[in-house]
């Protein structure tokens, strides 16, 4: 009863009718990419890839773990907007003031991811209505704090964001940083497979001596830590503390986490997929930005590409509901 | 192994669970009437109802698609559509208005059939699926309005909606309880509406024994469409404009509403009045913290906590009462 209360939908989680599906939608969409736009392929425009990425990317990482485990995080696009509001305010600009900056923005992230998780396991609400009700409050602490953009990025954090490293832009590293990170964590530790398995069956994990509140509390402290480095990332992509900077973002996150290959039934997880899926979207957007398709036909191709994308993806044996 | 127990299709157990959120709004009630006696005027009480609409109506939607055990993500997408399309098409001309609410009808249950065919016939999960149709309607409603808030509602539209009859009751308010109390009946009388809670309770033994599952499920997305669209439509009567972003974001507050109703993510059971009781208990929460004076950002954070307590409350009831 606890299991199928954590899962969206009732279904033991199939197998991925292609787990390289996406892995061949990115090569595609790539060469696509390519042959029609020729200045997609310029390396002025795929380090721009790379820096429209690594937001969505390293929230999309924290996601995976939260949905491998058969929940949902809806809080992180806001929890993202507080901490680059209150990281560019402490900021100010000042280069003495980013480590204590990026210290407020970890214990922010890490303190909402408590939150969730706490409330997670002794209110028994499901997560997508916990964390929507978090949601909520976020956006009202940030208005509260501030209604309009608020201080200052300073250049360490614009570096991070924007700069290249021996010629590589420093968001190739750090899309690589987390999807190495969240792979290695996700499948070749204890906590991975123990993660796994509460997603896949919470009473089976219980049964093996696995604490499924444990598991779940540090699922979604992962996932407030890496929303509060995409919000230092995002100030450094605005230069300022912009309140509403998170809106849709958990949305996103999600949509890149299926994409990629991870059940929302839980039980399995693909790093490497969902970082392949964030850069399918980017570079959808990428490309039909340089073709200048107008943003609204934009929203309608990304929401056909959702939906194709799921076609192709979809469990080889299910009940439709 | 309560859980396991109560789970049981008859029995007093069962229906002391559906109770539970009548004993919350019942509670709710009595705190507010304790603190405000505007909340034991008919009229106010009335004023109540008609705020709830267009949640509401849409809600009566997404309980039926959730008692199939599948989700409805694109209804926030489709209030939207609904409200411009309507203003649009009203044009201002008193002459328009039931082609207007005619077509609006129609396109929000094309958008619901779409949801169904591919979720029926691609078997597709359901979160996704409408996630990535509700981008698309997104961009759609942005391609038809050009980006601003475009059309003009009839003269006469919301006079009549908001009209009192017999002095106290709005014919919206009306509304919204008219076509809640008809999808009860569907729900409860018809071949369709038991059809619903026997896939949503087992759909591999729904198959086997021959129910028109897809059939079924095309219905209850055309049916989650159109409601949400009529439910846009109820936007447009409160608000006399339209604007593209109307109801982005209302389909958290619908699922947290049919949620608190009693209609759990995993199919099979709740129903439509638990909905109208849940869409009831937000909206009273809400009027509380208006009442108590407290800013829009405040409000924010309260409307969450409100969802994350009452849901909290609400489980609490259900499993020790």
């Amino acid at each position: 009863m606890t299991v199928r209360a954590v899962n969206l939908r009732a279904r033991p989680p199939a197998p991925l009718s292609g787990p390289f599906a996406i892995f061949a939608l990115l090569l595609g969409v790539g060469a696509a990419a390519a042959l029609w736009v020729p200045q997609f392929a310029t390396p002025a425009n795929l380090a721009n890839v790379a820096n429209q990425s690594a937001v969505l990317a390293v929230l999309a990482v924290g996601q995976t773990f939260v949905i491998a485990c058969g929940m949902i995080d809806l809080s992180v696009g806001q929890l993202l907007g507080l901490v680059a509001v209150l990281a560019c305010d402490l900021m100010a600009g000042r280069s003495a003031w980013v480590a204590p900056a990026v210290g407020v923005a970890f214990a922010v992230g890490l303190g909402v991811g408590l939150l969730n998780g706490v409330l997670n396991n002794r209110l028994r609400v499901h997560p997508l209505i916990l964390t929507f009700g978090m949601l909520s409050v976020l956006q009202g602490v940030i208005f509260l704090y501030t209604d309009r953009s608020t201080g200052l990025t300073a250049p360490e954090i614009l570096w991070l964001a924007n700069g290249a490293l021996a010629g590589i832009p420093v968001s190739v590293f750090v899309i690589a940083a987390a999807g190495i990170a969240g792979h290695w964590l996700l499948q070749r530790t204890r906590f991975g497979l123990h993660l796994r398995a509460v997603g896949s069956s919470e009473e089976g994990a219980r049964r093996a001596g696995i604490d499924p509140g444990r598991i779940k509390l540090l699922a979604f402290v992962l996932s407030g830590v890496s929303a509060a480095i995409a919000g230092l990332i995002i100030a450094g992509r605005l230069g300022t503390g912009y309140p509403n900077a998170g809106n849709g973002f958990e949305l996103d996150a999600i949509v890149a986490v299926v994409l990629g290959g991870t059940s929302l039934a839980g039980g399995r997880g693909s790093i490497p997929g969902t970082v392949a899926a964030v850069l399918v979207l980017g570079i959808a957007s990428n490309v039909l930005n340089l073709a200048e398709i107008s943003a609204f036909i934009q929203m309608v191709v990304k929401g056909l590409i959702v939906v194709a994308a799921v076609l192709v993806n979809r469990p080889r044996e299910k009940v439709s509901g | 192994m309560r859980a396991l127990i109560t789970r049981s299709p008859v029995g007093s157990a069962e229906r002391l669970q559906g109770a539970a959120i009548w004993v919350v709004l019942a509670l709710l009630f009595l705190l507010a009437a304790a603190l405000s006696e505007a909340f034991l005027r008919p009229i106010y009480l009335f004023n109540l109802i008609r705020q709830a609409a267009p949640v509401g109506i849409t809600a009566v939607g997404v309980t039926l698609v959730m008692i199939l055990g599948g989700v409805d993500l694109s209804v926030g997408a489709v209030i939207s559509l609904g409200a411009v399309l309507c203003a649009v098409l009203m044009n201002g001309q008193t002459s328009n208005l039931a082609t207007a609410v005619l077509v609006t009808s129609l396109a929000g249950a094309a958008v619901g059939l779409v949801n169904g065919v591919v979720i029926a016939l691609g078997r597709a999960s359901p979160f996704i699926v409408t996630l990535g149709i509700a981008i698309a309607v997104y961009g759609l409603t942005l391609l038809y309005s050009g980006g601003t808030a475009r059309g003009e509602v009839s003269p006469g539209f919301r006079e009549f909606m908001n009209y009192r009859v017999g002095g106290v009751a709005p014919v919206l308010a009306l509304a919204f309880l008219g076509l809640a109390a008809v999808m009860a009946w569907l729900q409860r009388a018809t071949r369709f509406g038991r059809s619903l809670y026997l896939i949503g309770s087992n759909p591999r033994a729904a198959r086997l024994c021959g129910l028109p599952v897809a059939a079924v499920t095309l219905g209850a997305y055309a049916l989650s469409g159109l409601f949400a669209a009529l439910g846009g439509i109820a936007l447009l009567a409160r608000a006399g404009v339209s604007s593209t972003y109307v109801g982005r974001g209302l389909e958290f507050d619908v699922l947290a509403a049919v949620v608190l109703g009693g209609t759990t993510f995993q199919g099979g059971r709740g129903g439509v009045g638990g909905s109208v009781a849940g869409v009831l208990v937000l909206v009273i929460a809400f009027n509380l913290v208006n009442i108590l004076g407290l800013s829009f950002y405040a409000q924010l954070m309260v409307k969450g906590a409100i969802i994350i307590a009452a849901s909290a409350a609400y489980e609490y009831v259900q499993r020790y009462h």
